[in-house]
């Protein structure tokens, strides 16, 4: 039981892991980036159909480079054009969604898959990605709290004036953390459409996109939180679907519905406990204008 | 003058509402062959599931073409053997009518779409799935002088009810008939523990939990069946947690009725299978076999095509009825797809599920269609 479980949460956890570490690069920057959902869409078509003509590691980059390339579109919008955050993100899930739609249909004459790939090689019994998931967190954590980028992407999310101030170009620097962003969505959808299925389906990546973003929240925008949290969330779900065969009589009074919207209930807690004021990124949101002060 | 007037003005108007189209009680010209309308639901053209099937029982049996870039070329005799099943390879006949389809690409479109199918003169348009219930109700009350066949679903009035209009024909499936015959199927290949994975939890969906359950207490009595619901249609990763828990869990044969999460308990079997463990899938709707040869027992069908193909058939015959239909496996509604797979004495365990099949037809076994139903159903002796 406890195995299983543990396998169920290795396997299912790594897309969300990925995304919701990309949530965390963005905003710490004080950039909202709400599209990550579209930014795993790319990344999960993208790396389906390289895999069809290369191997499929090689497919898995090319899937977050499609992930950085819908990001750079969100940087160009929101750092470039200093538009609105939220709505650039929104309008990105948007497109992405009507996007893989049509291009499934006008590369593979199907509305619902690609033709299948060769999945990733298990490493340990799960793909190498789940133990990518595993180290990569630390790995996050490790360059946002100890090098010198990590403090500045920090320090430009809380008040870009000080690190323009410092003679740090603020645009640049959201701009790489928006591009990292975008590439880890772009991972986490790779490893939907080359771990968890071996082909592209049209549903992808079915909310696990604004998920990430309620874990990225619950972890407090920390990249060992968000992880945690995206952890927990597989968790949660895991141990729903396994009380679910094993003792269905407990579920019974329980709504369902309440067990499946645990996640996002456990987030608007968190945020309404806390208060997200204080725990957000100070400068998330604000466009950075140079002339003011 | 006035009088003169308005009466010219009237003149007017009466022949220009003539120059519009004939009027519908109007003689119709010489029959040129028929033509029958299809829109599809938001899934479309490719979907190898609900839409696919009836396109096929309209594009391939009733008018033998294919849709090639766009345009129709005739099947090759080869190409509509492939297409039409050998038990029905008698029964269904081209018919020589015009299919035009159009595809949903949103819930918007279904209406627009149906009107559009009507205005270019179709004899029969048909709306593919449930979805397109409350589209079909408004073009056909529109359009009494259409003929309109929906599946999957009555039509329905404000509360819910089914209500009957005129020139609707609805088809629905006995989905627990078929599902009786997988759950037969899978209880005799399965020693002690057999696996449902549902969508979400609603009545169509516990139809196929109810039949599979009572066809498994029929043929292996002793046997557990474990459930799971995934709560969407719509994420493969919930289906393949769901039937990887079902597989850890024990259970040789997993069934699905999940949409789009079915594709990821499909995909656990087959990571199961490769790990070594013998476990099979089952699929749902068409056969789903080529998702994973080695891992797809069999599948539950519905034979959406045959509803389509027949209607056109009875529309060419003038015998074109309205009202609601149920197809069940007496009328050709439901079956299960081949069983390609080798396993052990295959033959007889085929026999006794068309044993059962025959039961059914016979009316001498009654299919639970709901919870409170498969309580009291006994299972028939073999």
């Amino acid at each position: 039981m406890i195995l299983a479980l543990l396998n169920s949460i290795l396997d299912a956890a790594p897309p969300l892991i990925f995304a919701a570490l990309g949530a965390v690069l963005s905003e710490r920057a004080g950039v909202v980036n709400v599209g990550i959902e579209g930014m795993m869409r790319a990344g999960a078509f993208a790396a389906a159909v390289a895999a069809l003509v290369m191997p499929t590691p090689l497919g898995v980059l090319v899937g977050m480079l499609a992930g950085a390339g819908v990001a750079a579109i969100h940087g160009w919008l929101t750092i470039s054009l200093r538009s609105d955050q939220v709505v650039s993100g929104m309008a990105i899930n948007l497109v992405m969604l009507a996007l893989g739609t049509f291009l499934l249909e006008a590369v593979f004459n199907s509305p619902s898959s690609t033709p299948a790939i060769t999945q990733l090689p298990l490493v340990f019994g799960h793909s190498p990605l789940t133990w990518l998931a595993l180290v990569l967190p630390f790995v996050v954590h490790f360059v946002i709290q100890h090098t010198a980028w990590g403090l500045r992407l920090r320090a430009v999310g809380e008040k870009p004036q000080a690190v323009a101030a410092m003679g740090v170009r603020v645009g640049p620097l959201r701009f790489g953390a928006v591009l990292l962003s975008g590439a880890l969505a772009g991972l986490g959808g790779a490893a939907l459409s080359t771990a968890t299925l071996d082909r592209f389906e049209h549903h992808m990546p079915s909310g696990l996109g604004f998920m990430a973003v309620a874990a990225m929240v619950f972890g407090r925008w920390t990249p060992l939180g968000a992880a945690g949290a995206a952890a927990f969330f597989a968790f949660g779900n895991a141990l729903r679907i396994g009380l679910a065969s094993s003792a269905p009589q407990l579920l019974e009074v329980v709504p369902k519905g309440v067990l499946l919207a645990l996640p996002y209930a456990l987030t608007l807690v968190v945020l309404s406990v806390q208060g997200a004021k204080n725990v957000a990124p100070a400068a998330l949101g604000q466009p950075y204008d140079p002339e003011l002060r | 003058m006035t009088l003169a007037r308005l009466c010219l003005v009237a003149a007017l108007t009466l022949a220009a509402c003539k120059k519009d189209g004939p009027a519908p009680d109007a003689p119709k010209p010489a029959p040129k062959g028929l033509t029958v309308g299809l829109v599809t639901d938001v899934g479309g053209r490719g979907d190898q599931s609900f839409n696919d099937s009836a396109l096929r029982g309209l594009e391939a049996w009733a008018a033998n073409q294919k849709s090639l870039d766009g345009k129709y070329v005739a099947l090759t005799a080869e190409e509509r053997k492939a297409s039409v099943p050998a038990e029905l390879e008698a029964r269904i006949k081209e018919l020589g009518i015009k299919p035009v389809v159009l595809q949903s690409k949103a819930q918007e479109d279904y209406q627009p779409n149906l009107q559009l199918i009507v205005d270019q003169g179709a004899d029969l348009t048909v709306g593919t799935g449930f979805m397109l219930e409350n589209a079909v109700e408004t073009v056909a009350r529109q359009n009494p002088g259409s003929k309109f066949l929906l599946i999957d679903s009555p039509v329905l009035d404000a509360k819910g009810a089914p209500q009957a209009l005129p020139n609707v024909r609805t088809v629905v499936f006995k989905e627990e008939e078929g599902s009786f015959l997988v759950g037969a199927l899978a209880g005799l290949v399965a020693k002690e523990k057999v696996g449902f994975v549902g969508g979400m939890e609603i009545p169509l969906i516990k139809k196929f939990e109810a039949g599979f359950r009572a066809g498994v207490k029929t043929t292996n009595p002793k046997a557990t069946v474990l459930v799971q619901y995934t709560g969407s249609f719509d994420n493969v990763g919930q289906g393949k947690q769901a039937a990887q828990d079902l597989v850890s869990k024990g259970c040789e044969v997993v069934f699905h009725a999940a949409g789009s999460d079915g594709n990821g308990v499909i995909q656990a079997i087959k990571e199961a299978r490769a790990a070594g463990k013998a476990v099979f899938a089952i699929g749902v709707d068409s056969d789903q076999s080529h998702l994973a040869p080695e891992a797809v027992l069999t599948s539950m069908v519905k034979r959406v095509d045959l509803a389509v193909w027949q209607a056109a058939s009875d529309l060419k015959a003038g015998a074109f009825t309205a009202g609601d239909q149920t197809m069940g496996l007496k009328e050709g509604g439901v079956t299960y797809a081949p069983v390609r797979i080798e396993i052990p004495e295959k033959a007889a365990v085929l026999q006794k599920v068309e044993a059962l099949r025959a039961k059914i037809i016979a009316g001498e076994v009654k299919v639970p269609s709901n919870t409170t139903d498969l309580e009291s159903f006994t299972a028939p002796t073999l």
